[in-house]
């Protein structure tokens, strides 16, 4: 049986655990592409991240951003589900439509999303203008870029959450929610007492799947405001992005994509603790 | 939850009314694309007009993207190639182990997920420098494998638990040995979740930027680099990104359609059967 998996365990030791262990290494030196000779530094790649300003900003920013729109991701896509199981026709056509967002190439969707938020000439603000409503700068003010960025994620993963929780609710034994109702539970108690506490572990695994995704968070910032204005929208990808490949700190990059790693570890583990120690009351 | 006649019109209409300002931005993007730049700038925007295609014609023609269309081919395909095949073959291996071994290596694959490709993209970066590999197909192939391949074997592992063990081991009573027993009888037995797998590997390679930002050059430049490049800014070449950007897209729609009894196995590792 080992011998089946021989070829794809060869591909990966190559692709995936050398570059791993280079970029472990890298991050203990001070590796600069083009730069003097590579001397091995210890920590300082890290404590020098650590005690850093810009750090912490762009760790607040990507958790800040990706947690609010996270969570407006699963309402909204909670609600969809929901509208979708019960809907009795037109639900293959609702959800595929729905869907598209998420499969759009990220950088294309960031495309689309710009010509809506752009000053003047966007949708947005060409609307509003004819209203004579003045609209805020969308991808210029720090707090309206930031606004902007978390309507972007959403719109690009909502759809994906949609259709997990509806496969999810689709799976259900409707039994349950016959008795509910003959019990007299109305909807609103069926919902928090009979749907919510047997979703519990698709909801865990789709919020799980999107902490990790978080600190990926790159295309689509790349294309709307690329961190700025200043670093109000800057993440922790874009800011190694940065330092790797525009200032070629190649040992200091490695040791922030290291740092990275160690937090969604943490924030995956964390996560799973809480939801299976906190559970019963959590819903 | 069925209900009345009544709630079933609501529900219609609230859904899609989502459904239509859920797909603004795409729409907006199309009708950019069919317009002269000088309606697409009115204000009032303007939904009425003559529609026109030569900008589609002279961003695939002209402005070389089918040359980039033609690269974001050849890397996808190149990938799922590569990582398609290794990964069946490991997949099929993890569906019929128990040992503790195999869950161990299972659950290390998922892990892989957390690793921010940034991470992997630096050392790509140098060896791709130091190979004097920079702008090939080549390097770009073995990067999108190295993404793919924990997702290719997990989603065709659950392919692989749904064929009955029965049926392996009724082939090796007849005779045949495991590798037999897998090429002859198990594989048939998955040829969709063949199809579903290789096309959703290609999305993923075809979607990838970051990377592509990274490994390719003027040779081999994707069709996602080449549109962040135009970008969305400067007003005179809205019309024709717009077209690229609508172009660009048509694939994933296709995708959409092809796959949408698996979407949600694939976009779930296979963890939920749709």
């Amino acid at each position: 049986m080992w011998l089946f998996m021989l070829p794809s365990v060869l591909v990966m030791a190559l692709v995936l655990l050398y570059p791993f262990l280079s970029a472990l290494y890298y991050s203990f030196t001070d590796y600069r592409l083009g730069g003097p000779p590579t001397r091995f530094i210890g920590l300082d790649n890290y404590t020098g991240l650590l005690t850093e300003g810009r750090f912490w900003a762009d760790l607040l920013n990507t958790i800040g951003l990706v947690g609010i729109s996270v969570a407006l991701q699963l309402v909204i896509g909670m609600a969809l589900a929901l509208g979708l199981y019960g809907m009795t026709r037109g639900v293959r056509l609702v959800s595929i439509l729905n869907f598209l967002p998420h499969v759009v190439t990220p950088v294309v969707g960031g495309i689309f999303l710009k010509w809506l938020f752009v000053g003047r000439w966007g949708l947005l603000d060409a609307t509003l203008i004819s209203f004579d409503i003045f609209p805020p700068d969308w991808l210029g003010d720090p707090f309206w870029a930031r606004f902007t960025v978390v309507i972007a994620d959403t719109w690009k993963f909502m759809p994906f959450l949609m259709l997990v929780l509806y496969a999810g609710l689709q799976s259900f034994d409707t039994a349950l929610l016959e008795a509910a109702s003959i019990d007299g539970a109305n909807w609103w108690q069926r919902l928090r007492y009979v749907i919510l506490p047997m979703m519990k572990p698709l909801i865990l695994f789709v919020v799980a799947i999107r902490t990790m995704d978080a600190f990926r968070f790159f295309d689509l910032v790349y294309v709307l405001t690329n961190g700025g204005p200043g670093t109000a929208t800057e993440t922790i990808t874009l800011y190694t992005y940065q330092i790797g490949f525009r200032m070629l700190e190649i040992g200091r990059a490695s040791a922030l994509g290291m740092i990275t790693l160690v937090i969604v570890a943490i924030m995956v583990a964390g996560l799973i603790w809480f939801m299976t120690r906190r559970g019963r009351e959590a819903f | 939850m069925r209900s009345s006649w009544r709630t079933q019109g609501v529900l219609l209409v609230v859904m899609g009314a989502f459904t239509l300002l859920n797909l603004v931005p795409i729409l907006w993007g199309l009708i950019i694309s069919l317009k002269q730049p000088g309606e697409a700038f009115s204000i009032p925007p303007t939904l009425i007009f003559e529609p026109t295609l030569i900008f589609h014609r002279e961003v695939w023609v002209e402005k070389g993207f089918l040359a980039f269309l033609w690269n974001s081919l050849v890397i996808a395909a190149g990938t799922v190639f590569v990582s398609v095949p290794i990964g069946t073959l490991a997949a099929y291996g993890l569906a019929r182990t128990r040992s503790r071994q195999a869950s161990t290596l299972l659950f290390g694959l998922l892990a892989i997920r957390m690793l921010p490709q940034i991470l992997l993209a630096l050392p790509f970066f140098v060896m791709a420098r130091y190979l004097a590999l920079v702008d090939t197909y080549t390097m770009m192939i073995l990067a999108m494998v190295a993404m793919n391949q924990p997702f290719t074997i997990w989603l065709m592992r659950s392919f692989f638990v749904d064929v009955p063990i029965e049926l392996d081991e009724a082939a090796m009573i007849d005779g045949c040995n495991r590798w037999q027993a897998f090429w002859h009888v198990v594989l048939p037995a998955v040829r969709p979740g063949l199809a579903v797998t290789s096309l959703f590997s290609m999305l993923l390679a075809y979607n990838e930027f970051l990377f592509a930002l990274i490994l390719t050059g003027k040779n081999t430049k994707t069709l996602p680099v080449a549109i962040a490049e135009y970008g969305g800014e400067d007003i005179q070449y809205w019309s024709i990104s717009a077209a690229a950007a609508i172009g660009i897209m048509l694939p994933a729609v296709i995708f959409t359609l092809l796959v949408q009894r698996h979407l949600i196995r694939g976009l779930t590792f296979g963890a939920v059967k749709g």
